[in-house]
Formats: C-alpha cells, sequence, structure tokens
C-alpha cells in the first residue's frame, strides 16, 4: 500500500532538480569534509608543540641597552624588588628565576663515540615545575655524572644542516637525540670534572641550554660558590598569555618578552585561515545545494498539494503521507554523505603519500572529526528536511494551501 | 461513534442572512442505524455540511458534536482515527486519484484497515457493472463510472456514520437502485448511519427521517 502511495506522489518529481541538488550538496559537502581532514593532517607539521614549556609560560628579561653593555646604565638582572613587582601584577600567576651557571663550562658533541664540535657554553635552569616533561628524567645525581639537557631546537638545525652536511657526518632526527654524545667539563674553584650530557629533548621556545635546577644548585655551589645569583631572565606563569596587560608592563618597566612566535605560528595561522575560507566555501555550496532541495520540495508538495490533501481527508494521517518525501529526502543525503566519504578517503590517499614523500616523520591522522562532521552536517540537514516536508503536509491539513 | 449533533450550527458565509432551514441554526441529531435524506437547493450549504462534518472545514457557527464531544477539540490523530473507523464520506467531487487504476484507487483506501477482500471488492465492481474498469486509469473513465468506483472505496472501511453527498448524479435509475442496494447491504452490516445529500434526484429508498437543508 505504501509503494500505492509512492506511486501517486512520486508524480512530478523532478530528475533535474534533484539531480542538480545531489551533485551541488556532494561537492559542497565534499569540500567541507577535505577542508577539515587536510588542515588535521598537515597541522602537525606546522604547530610542533613545545614539549617543555606551556603557553602560559612567558619568559621576560631586561632590555639591554647601549648604556648597560658599558656598565653605566642600568642592571641587566633582577633585583628582589624587581621579581616582587611582577609577582603583585594581577595577569601573574607565578614567577620563576632563571639561575645560570657560575663557573666554566666546556662541552664537545659528538655523535656515535666520535667527538666532533667542542665549545665553551653555559647552563641555565629554572625551578622544575616550570618544566613539563617526565620528572623522572628530569633530575640530577651527582654520583651518576648524568646530566640531562634541553637544547634549543635551533641548535639541531645547526647541527644537520651546517655542520653535518659540511662534515660528512649522519643527520639527527629529534626521535634520535640518544646518539648524541655530550661530554660536559665543569672548572672552577680549582676543580675540574667530567660529566656526561645527556639530551632529552628540544624546545623551541627556549633560547638557552636547560638543565635541572638540582644541578645548577649541586654545581654552582661545587664551583663558584662565592658567586652573585641574581637572576637575568624570569619565568613568568600568567592566567592568560594575550591579556594586553602583560604588554603594557613588559613595555612600562622596558623589558623584553622572548619572542616565541616562530615562522611556524604564521604558517599555521595562514593554513586555517585558508582552511577556514575553503570550508566556508564548501558550506556555502551546500547551504545553496540545501536550498535548492528545499525549493525542489515545496514546489514538489505544492503541484501534489491535491494529492495529498485527498489522502489526508480519506484517512491517511500527515506522519504517513509525509514519509515518502522525507525518506527521499533523508535518503539522498545520505547517498550525498556517504559519497563524501569515499571520495575524501581517496583523495586523502593520493595527498598523503605525496606529504608522506616530503615529510617522513608524519603521522597518520585520523579520519575521525571529518567523519563526525559530516554526520552533524547529515543529522542537521536531515532534521531540517523532515521537519520542513512536515509542515508543509500540515499546511495542506490546516487548508492554508 | 454513536450519534451526530449539530448545534445551531451554521457556515459563516450565511451570517446574517435570512435562514429557513431544518439544519442550519437547530437542534439536528444523526443516529447510527438510522437513514437521513438531506434534500437541498443550490447555494445551501450541502457539501459545506460535509466538509464540516468530515473536519475538513472549520468556517462555521455553533458546535458540531460527535458523541457529546466538540470536534473543535480534535486533535489530528483523532481526525485521522475517525476517517479510517468511524466516518466514511463520499465527496461530491469524488476525489479520486486520476493517475491511479479503480482498483488502486480502492486499495489506497482499503489499504489502511484491511476491511475488504480483494474478492469483495472485485464483486462490487462485478455488481456495478465496471468490471472491466477496474485497471483503466480513472482520469479516463466518466464521472458516473467514477462515482461508482468512488462509492465502493467509501465503502471499504469500518463506520458507524456514512455520508453520501450526491452519489448518483450522473447515473441512470438502474445503476443508482445497484449502488442504492450495495450501499445498504454494508451500512446494515456494520450497523452504521446514513446520511444521503441530493439537489434533486436522489436514491428511491425509505429514509428515517429527512431534512430540508
Amino acid at each position: 500500500m505504501m509503494s500505492l502511495v509512492w506511486k501517486l506522489l512520486r508524480q512530478h518529481i523532478s530528475i533535474a532538480q534533484f539531480a542538480g541538488f545531489f551533485f551541488a550538496n556532494l561537492f559542497g559537502m565534499f569540500i567541507v569534509l577535505l577542508g577539515l581532514q587536510f588542515y588535521n593532517d598537515v597541522k602537525p607539521l606546522f604547530s610542533q608543540e613545545d614539549g617543555f614549556l606551556k603557553p602560559e609560560y612567558l619568559i621576560v628579561s631586561k632590555r639591554i641597552s647601549g648604556m648597560s653593555v658599558l656598565g653605566a646604565g642600568e642592571s641587566c638582572s633582577f633585583s628582589e624588588k624587581d621579581v616582587n613587582d611582577i609577582t603583585s601584577q594581577p595577569f601573574c600567576k607565578s614567577v620563576g628565576a632563571f639561575t645560570a651557571s657560575q663557573y666554566r663550562v666546556v662541552c664537545s658533541l659528538g655523535v656515535n663515540g666520535v667527538a666532533q664540535m667542542g665549545t665553551d657554553m653555559f647552563f641555565e635552569s629554572v625551578p622544575d615545575r616550570y618544566v613539563d616533561t617526565d620528572l623522572s628524567k628530569w633530575k640530577f645525581n651527582p654520583e651518576e655524572g648524568v646530566v640531562p639537557i634541553v637544547l634549543p631546537r635551533t641548535y639541531l638545525a645547526i647541527y644537520n644542516f651546517g655542520f653535518a652536511q659540511s662534515q660528512s657526518l649522519p643527520k639527527i632526527s629529534e626521535g634520535l637525540v640518544g646518539m648524541i654524545d655530550m661530554v660536559v667539563v665543569l672548572r672552577g674553584n680549582g676543580q675540574e670534572q667530567h660529566l656526561q650530557g645527556k639530551v632529552i629533548g628540544f624546545s623551541s621556545r627556549l633560547n638557552t641550554i636547560l638543565v635541572p635546577e638540582s644541578f645548577i644548585k649541586w654545581s654552582n655551589a661545587k664551583f663558584a660558590p662565592e658567586a652573585d645569583l641574581t637572576p637575568n631572565r624570569l619565568i613568568v606563569e600568567v592566567k592568560n598569555p594575550t591579556d594586553d596587560a602583560i604588554v603594557k608592563y613588559i613595555n612600562q618597566h622596558n623589558l623584553e618578552l622572548e619572542n616565541d612566535k616562530l615562522d611556524a605560528g604564521k604558517a599555521t595561522y595562514f593554513l586555517r585561515v585558508v582552511t577556514v575560507l575553503v570550508m566556508c566555501i564548501g558550506m556555502l555550496i551546500s547551504i545553496l545545494s540545501f536550498y535548492i532541495l528545499m525549493l525542489s520540495i515545496y514546489l514538489l508538495v505544492q503541484k501534489n498539494t491535491e494529492k495529498l490533501r485527498n489522502l489526508l481527508l480519506i484517512g491517511y494521517s500527515p506522519v504517513r503521507v509525509s514519509l515518502p518525501y522525507q525518506l527521499l529526502t533523508v535518503g539522498m543525503n545520505a547517498v550525498v554523505l556517504l559519497l563524501s566519504f569515499i571520495i575524501l578517503y581517496m583523495v586523502r590517499g593520493y595527498y598523503m603519500n605525496t606529504l608522506w614523500a616530503m615529510f617522513p616523520q608524519m603521522q597518520d591522522g585520523s579520519l575521525l572529526p571529518a567523519f563526525c562532521l559530516g554526520f552533524c552536517l547529515f543529522a542537521v540537514v536531515s532534521i531540517i528536511n523532515i521537519i520542513a516536508v512536515r509542515n508543509r503536509v500540515m499546511k495542506i491539513w490546516n487548508r492554508k494551501e | 461513534m454513536d450519534k451526530i449533533e449539530l448545534h445551531n450550527t451554521l457556515p459563516c458565509v450565511f451570517k446574517g442572512r435570512d435562514i429557513q432551514s431544518e439544519i442550519w441554526l437547530q437542534d439536528v441529531t444523526f443516529q447510527k442505524g438510522e437513514t437521513y435524506l438531506v434534500e437541498a437547493n443550490s447555494g445551501t450549504g450541502k457539501s459545506s455540511l460535509c466538509s464540516y462534518i468530515i473536519g475538513y472545514r472549520k468556517d462555521y457557527l455553533g458546535n458540531i458534536l460527535f458523541d457529546d464531544k466538540d470536534i473543535r477539540q480534535h486533535r489530528v490523530s483523532d481526525w485521522t482515527s475517525i476517517r479510517q473507523n468511524s466516518l466514511s464520506l463520499l465527496f461530491q467531487e469524488l476525489r479520486l486519484f486520476p493517475e491511479l487504476s479503480a482498483l488502486e484507487n480502492v486499495q489506497i483506501k482499503n489499504g489502511l484497515t484491511n476491511h475488504k477482500s480483494l474478492k469483495e471488492i472485485e464483486e462490487w465492481f462485478q455488481r456495478l457493472g465496471i468490471a472491466d474498469k477496474m485497471s483503466a486509469k480513472v482520469g479516463r473513465m466518466s464521472f458516473g463510472q467514477q462515482q461508482r468506483v468512488a462509492m465502493i472505496r467509501a465503502l471499504v472501511q469500518p463506520f458507524d456514520f456514512l455520508m453520501v453527498d450526491e452519489p448518483i448524479s450522473h447515473l441512470d435509475d438502474v445503476n443508482s437502485a445497484i449502488m442504492c442496494d450495495i450501499m445498504m447491504e454494508e451500512a446494515c452490516r456494520q450497523g452504521a448511519g446514513v446520511i444521503v445529500t441530493s439537489i434533486g434526484k436522489h436514491m428511491d429508498m425509505s429514509y428515517d427521517k429527512t431534512f430540508r437543508l
């Protein structure tokens, strides 16, 4: 009997209109999903998370002027008063000081036991609670003689693209930091000690060679017991890194924020803008196609008003006469969704191969967000369709058509 | 449903006119099991009356009650159930589906309740002399033939009241008599009330009561 109703109500269905909707919606849906998927796939390449410093931590130093270089201007270090002043600011949650090594450090870097690059250098530490890493790795025991170290990421680039290239040495990826041998020689207070350094990671935001606080305390006490420990840099935990008050305060007190806005940040930003733009276009196409569908349905109901009314008058419920059109639209939406997924899957396979060739370290992302978004769009559109058809039929019931 | 009552009912468009009617502005009761004839002249609101009772139109004053319940209070689901199980109407304008065959037009109604078997339906087609038209599209049939199809469709459901609006306007006397027989057989079987309207030619049978609209 339902087939008789369908035989009746399929009259005046315009294949051209529905095909128009179908392809437009398919196109729109696909673009929306592809935009999201591509963004998700590519984003990790741009925004490598800094594992050692949370975004709410800012690094503050005093601006170096010509006078301070000559020793005549203000001191470059933060006095206790300065620290207290920052601590009392409303945007500030807590303040930690960078503590620098006060003795001579010579460090030689090598790969697989061959010492290759030696230099004088220094260490700094911040209170352990500011270091966002597994704290079991982040400690120093004088008896073991192994110092965990976090290097600036730029060092890796210097090694890989400057040093290793010219010396025909293997390049090191971040995953292979264990390959770096680091021998650290500490001198001062008439003593000398050889220690082994162990690079546990790289940071893009820290322009320093970071070691555990416990190591700096131990080594400063041993090699430079009388040194002055006023900090040159502070690490400030803020409530909201985008707070304007921070910039204002920094400028007023002639301080400097260490620049952590890397190019990758800009690239991510542009990527996001482009993605949003593409998704908006896809969305627009989807909305327009949805509009075509609604018009087609309205037209169909309009043309079949007399049939629908007669069905209602001989005892069919509005639910029952709405059903064929509701199934029709929901069915088409479902097919569109399915096809979009299939095309997305194929296209993604294609570009992922290209990306893998370019960035072998890239991880395979998930299709789940795109699936979820697709389902949400499908659900929303279908629900609106169902309600719209039902409203049209109720208009006929109430003799407003 | 045992009775249909009209209390001071009047189509809105007749308001202010001097009405001489045995239905409008009266208290009228139709009882289940009885047969009524409503005779009318053109333009006295005969089809309006049918539309009000089937719940299609509400542009009337006064009240219409089914079993003491004002039909203005009926919800969509109530009306659907009434139209399926309690009240059947043969529309003057028939309201058949021209795209469907005669049999399909009946089946689309019968399918709601499966009240009649295919055999019974075929028998009716036979008796009304349109068995050869069962698979013909209704749109290609004459109005008289369509009236017979519409009558069959009106009968393939359970009902307490059957309203037929000018059912024989395009039929000859022989076919009128057959249609009348079939209708009354089914009405008696169901113990239903029958309300026949007419603007002149009416089914020749005994009515319990005649109203002049």
